[in-house]
Formats: structure tokens, sequence, C-alpha cells
């Protein structure tokens, strides 16, 4: 069991949910999935004193509003794997998700949603977000807010976010999809990311998004190549771009430097090859 | 703080009302309260799986899951499982096990993983148990005793549900 003491909400509403963080200070947590809060919990690594849970606010869904996407905050893996919505209007997505490990037991319960907001730099999700140009809705009883990606991944498990507010749905531009990849390097199957990179072809460029390079997701866009030099000048590029290196449990400094190049030069290479992740 | 809540659920077909502390996880719940001890605790960190039961139909590790969460869902464990004989017949004659411990977490999974796919190949099956580690590494007879299930089950799907 859970050792430090804390109040549990289930609210019903919205409303509901938001005074209740808004009065809880700093020291209100909101659990979607929970897969990350509650080993927080059990290993006493957070102690809030109250946690909102926003399973019954009807955040579980995914909706096509004009030329978005619209994901709710508690929509799990499992349910964005199954919506043909998503396969449809963002197969950038769909493939990140199909690469996401935990298995059934950990897809039916968790979201990406959550994953952001915890914004591990070794995870699938920021990445991914950035490179797809989402943005984040966040609800306070101050308001509600429109925050791009780009600024919402402040730092290493660090976000935009303030503890009073609650993100409520991932916005997704949806335009025709074009050529994409998501290629990741990973040690195992079960194990977290080394380094990930989002790839789209978009208006005759390239966008790439280095995810757990660096403790935010890296950014970078170029016109098509059209030589393999020029990819390799390209992943170069990235490698340099990378002020400081992302390290962890999994890659000591240098490694993730080091392997970078290459994981651009073949997330480049399936976009322009035509071949989807 | 955290005093006594109640909590009302569903658990294997019948409703539950009990006064839970709210720190109490789901697997805790399920185990220490309800005394349904096949349901598994391995690492509390959502990555071996030995905790896996079904919350609204869907298997998850219910080591992630405050037990409060729970509130009027439906959870099953595998005591209040129904067809899962042919899956397990298919573990004993394949060996799918050593100490058993990962065992309810594999077939649970094997369960939905044969619910929505009837015939998988063998990547279909390693995909959807790379969540549920066997410390024994019997993964090779536990692919095996899936193929087996799903031979035996031929084209008929099944549910998993709760045993009213």
């Amino acid at each position: 069991m859970i050792g430090a003491r804390f109040r549990f909400t289930r609210p019903e509403t919205l409303e509901e949910a938001l005074d209740l963080l808004a009065g809880a200070g700093g020291l209100g947590r909101v659990i979607g999935g929970g897969s990350v809060l509650v080993p927080a919990l059990v290993a006493g690594q957070d102690a809030p004193a109250l946690v909102v849970d926003i399973g019954r606010l009807g955040l579980g869904s995914v909706r096509e509003e004009d030329s978005d996407v619209v994901i709710g905050a508690a929509a799990t893996y499992a349910t964005l794997l199954a919506s043909e919505v998503v396969r449809r209007r963002l197969p950038l997505l769909a493939a990140m998700l199909r690469e996401v490990t935990g298995g059934p037991g950990l897809w039916n319960l968790a979201t990406p949603g959550g994953a952001a907001c915890y914004a591990n730099p070794a995870s699938d999700v920021p990445g991914c977000l950035v490179a797809l140009g989402a943005a984040f809705r966040l609800a306070s009883r101050r308001g509600e807010r429109l925050v791009a990606a780009e600024n919402f991944f402040r730092g290493a498990f660090e976000t935009e976010r303030s503890p009073d507010e609650m993100l409520t749905a991932l916005v997704l531009p949806a335009p025709e999809p074009g050529r994409h990849a998501y290629y990741k390097l990973k040690h195992a199957a079960s194990s977290w990311p080394i380094v990930t990179a989002s790839c789209l072809s978009i208006d005759g460029r390239i966008r790439l998004c280095l995810g757990a390079a660096a403790p935010v997701p890296l950014l970078l866009d170029w016109p098509t190549p059209s030589t393999t030099e020029a990819v390799a000048a390209m992943a170069e590029q990235v490698q340099a771009a990378i002020a400081t290196e992302w390290t962890d449990e999994l890659a000591g400094p240098g490694y993730r430097r080091a392997v970078v190049p290459a994981v651009a030069a073949r997330a480049i290479r399936a976009v322009l090859e035509e071949r989807t992740s | 703080m955290s005093e006594a809540v109640t909590l009302r659920c569903n658990v294997n077909g019948s409703d539950v009302d009990r006064e839970v502390d709210a720190r109490l996880l789901l697997v805790e719940f399920v185990r220490d309260v309800l005394g349904l001890k096949a349901t598994r605790v391995g690492c509390h960190t959502g990555d071996c799986g030995a905790c896996t039961l079904l919350l609204d139909g869907a298997v998850v590790k219910s080591c992630l899951v405050l037990a409060l969460s729970a509130e009027e869902r439906a959870v099953v464990t595998i005591e209040g499982s129904n067809n899962l004989a042919e899956i397990q017949a298919a573990f004993v004659a394949e060996n799918g096990f050593q100490c058993g411990y990962c065992t309810t977490g594999m077939i649970l999974t094997a369960a939905e993983l044969l619910r929505k796919s009837p015939h998988p190949s063998d990547m279909e099956i390693r995909h959807a148990l790379v969540g549920n580690l066997c410390r024994c590494t019997g993964y090779d007879a536990i692919i095996a005793a899936i193929h087996r299930a799903a031979e035996r089950r031929g084209a008929v799907g099944y549910a998993v549900g709760s045993r009213q």
C-alpha cells in the first residue's frame, strides 16, 4: 500500500475537478491511467495532498473538429490504436502508438495525454506530438488556453502546465497525410526508447523531430534532399543541434549524441523511399 | 486526510460495497480485502503483468490502478473468468509455466489476444505478451501454448466475461 496519505476524488464535472485542483495549491495531482503516478506514490517519490481521477469527465474520446483531430486527455493508447480517425488522418501518430511498449495491460490504461504531461524525455509521445504540431488544451479556474507543443515541453519532466491546470485535450492539425516514418532505437522490445525520430514530408520539405536525444524534443526542417550526401549532412546537423544531451540509466554521456545521426538518417531515408513504419 | 472511503463496484459478477483506504491499490483490494489470491503482485511498477485482471472488460495491470478508481466499474479476476479452460489446458499441455507466478497474467492476456485475433501469428503473440514477464524464461512454451489454444478454438471466437 501507498505510504503517504492523500485525498482521492473522482469528480463528475470538469468544473468540480478544476475547483479541487485550484484549492490544492501545488499539492494536487491529476490521474489518468495511473501508470506514472501510482508507481511514484508506491515508491514514496511523490506525496500529494489530493489526487483527482479524470475517469468520469468524458475526456476519453477522439473527435474530428474541422481540420483538426481532438484527442481527449483520458483517451488511452488502446482507444487511439483502435481509432479509424487516427489511422486515416494521423498515420504518424498511429505508427508511434504501434511502437509503444508495455502490453495490452498498459495500453488499456495509460494515456498519451498523461505521457505528455509527465514529459519524460525518453518517451515516444513528446517528440511525435511536436512533429505533428500538436497543441495542448489546458483548463483551470482561470480559464482555458491552447499551448503549442514546442512551448509545452519546457525541460525534462517539466511542462508549461501549472499545478492548477488540467490537460483536457490534444489538438492535432490533420491535413492530408503525406509520407511519414516513425523510427526508434531501443535496446530491447520492452525498454524505454534511446532515441526516437518522427519524420514527415510536408509541402516539399522534410520535418524531423528527435525525441529522447535532449531534455525536450528537437525539431528541424529542410527542403527535401535529393542526394544521399544531403541526407548525411542533415543527420550531422541534427547532431550539432543537440545543446544538452539527455542521459539516463539506459544511455550515459555521449551515447545518444553518437547514435543520433544514424537514427535521423534512417527516418529521413524511410520517408524519402516512401516506406512507412 | 485519507480516512476510509466507500468503494462500490462489481467483482466477478457480484456487487461489492466496502470501506477502503484511498491508498489501497486495486490488486491489494482484490487480494487482501476480497481474498482473491490468483491475481499476483510482482513489481509494483507496471512492468511484469502478474497483477493483470479485467477492468470494464479489458486487461489492465492492477498495480497501476488505485482501488477507488474502480468505483462503479466491473472488475473480473481469473477466478471469475469463464471460457479459459482450453487456454489453461494448452498451457498444461505445452508446459507453459514453471513456477506459475506469471500464469494468471499470461492467460488473461492470451484470452484478450485470442478474442481480438483468433489466429494470431508468432509476432502478434510476442507483441501481446510484451508486458507480461516470465522470470523462469518459459516464453517459447507460453507462445506454443497460445498457438495450441488458438488451434483448438478453431474459428470460434470467444469472450472473457464474468461468471454470472
